[in-house]
């Protein structure tokens, strides 16, 4: 009644879906909305800085990354509830999310603050600061992968998931297939003095919001789809319950593993040899 | 580059967040909703994203007057500088609305405290806290020194 704290709106009462990832996993969910709501400064920032980077607002890359990561959180905290109960309560796997955690938040402080700083995160090696910063980032972007290798084991492994059999077999082949196909193409990508190879032409303003090149080959493109198998894999597996004979859903799901990472192969052969996707 | 306009903006918004705030006994509850929270968590965005993209640009620091001086002359850190005051005004204004309806302070006695705390900041949120604390003293201490 006498409160002296302002009348903010009760987190708690999230509606539904919000309530149970927050249950299952309370850390990845928080951490996922602080994400997505950090948009709000820096959509700001971009309307009113005149400083650009390759040809786009200095705050484009932020902002994807902000996005990704909010969706990454998102995911892994809807996916939460197929982890097995004792996993739940292990300590030392409280303390792995905690790690991943950290180390997702510095991964975007990094690119946040380069932003702001004016200058580059990636692939800046101008002075030992930036060197080391780009070194701890790889660490921490290889942490924050692992937590989708941790997830696709824990769940593959779990018997009273309660998931339809080619279901479960799906979100666990997308989490698996997520990290085993983002840690070869990113790691490359990072090796790489940057993400094109061969040279754009001039006018080349990049796809939409994606911002692959059109004229040269794009290292990130094979990241983006390795990236995303955790979100594209259970929809296939989706797809594959409601519309397929049963007899045909687990078969139909290995297919769209393989085809899926066929596309991811592709599209890294493909920037490889200098070529644009569209 | 210049955000000239964004200055009359936040002007609006930190004027219409005061009416709000004087207003208060009409319905403290959205009172303290829109300018206890949202017109200063607008201005908040508004303060970061002009340290976001501009800070780094300034000339100047933090660690001496005249470094302080120079933060100002850069026209986004000064507008940066006055939605800071803006926003964190106001949010005292709205702890004192609040703070004196659940102290039952008189509406006419936090009136000028809002005006100064507008104008003055500081002054504001000490003349509040000058009429609580001489409202809520023991009796005894005040008028029995031994």
């Amino acid at each position: 009644m006498t409160s002296l704290a302002p009348t903010l709106p009760d987190l708690a009462t999230l509606p539904g879906p919000l309530a149970r990832m927050r249950q299952d996993a309370p850390l990845f969910t928080a951490l996922g909305l602080w994400m997505a709501l950090s948009l709000v400064p820096t959509l700001a920032a971009m309307a009113i800085d005149d400083r650009s980077f390759q040809g786009a607002s200095i705050w484009l890359k932020p902002i994807k990354f902000q996005l990704s990561l909010a969706i990454y959180l998102l995911t892994i905290a809807v996916f939460a509830r197929w982890l097995p109960e004792t996993l739940h309560r292990s300590r030392v796997f409280q303390a792995y999310c905690t790690v991943v955690a950290v180390a997702i938040l510095a991964e975007i402080v990094w690119i946040g603050g380069a932003a702001a700083l004016g200058t580059e995160s990636h692939f800046n090696v101008s002075t030992p600061f930036w060197t080391i910063a780009y070194r701890l980032a790889g660490v921490a972007a290889v942490t924050l992968t692992s937590a989708s290798l941790v997830y696709g084991l824990a769940i593959w492994r779990n018997p009273v998931t309660g998931l339809p059999g080619p279901l479960h077999l799906a979100v666990a082949l997308g989490l698996l297939l997520t990290f085993a196909l983002t840690v070869p193409t990113a790691g490359y990508l990072a090796s790489n003095s940057g993400h094109l190879v061969g040279t754009p032409a001039p006018g080349d303003a990049g796809l939409a919001l994606f911002g692959w090149s059109r004229s040269a080959g794009d290292l990130r493109i094979a990241h983006f789809f390795a990236t995303h198998a955790m979100q594209a894999l259970p929809l296939a597996g989706l797809a594959a319950v409601l519309l397929l004979p049963e007899t045909r859903q687990r078969l139909a799901v290995w297919l769209a593993a393989m085809a899926y990472a066929g596309i991811v192969v592709a599209t890294f052969a493909q920037a490889l040899a200098g070529r644009p996707l569209l | 580059m210049l955000p000239d306009p964004l200055f009359p903006i936040a002007n609006f918004l930190a004027m219409a967040g005061w009416l709000v705030l004087a207003l208060s006994p009409l319905s403290p509850r959205w009172s303290d909703r829109v300018a206890g929270v949202a017109i200063p968590l607008i201005l908040s965005v508004g303060y970061t994203a002009l340290i976001l993209a501009f800070w780094s640009r300034a000339p100047g620091g933090f660690d001496s007057l005249a470094n302080v001086m120079a933060l100002f002359t850069m026209p986004q850190i000064a507008l940066a500088g006055w939605v800071h005051y803006l926003a964190f005004d106001l949010l005292i204004g709205a702890w004192i609305a609040r703070t004196a309806r659940a102290e039952r302070v008189p509406h006419l006695l936090v009136l000028p405290c809002l005006a100064l705390t507008f104008l003055f900041g500081p002054v504001g949120y000490l003349t509040f806290t000058l009429i609580r604390a001489s409202r809520s003293l023991p009796a005894p201490l005040v008028t029995e020194p031994r």
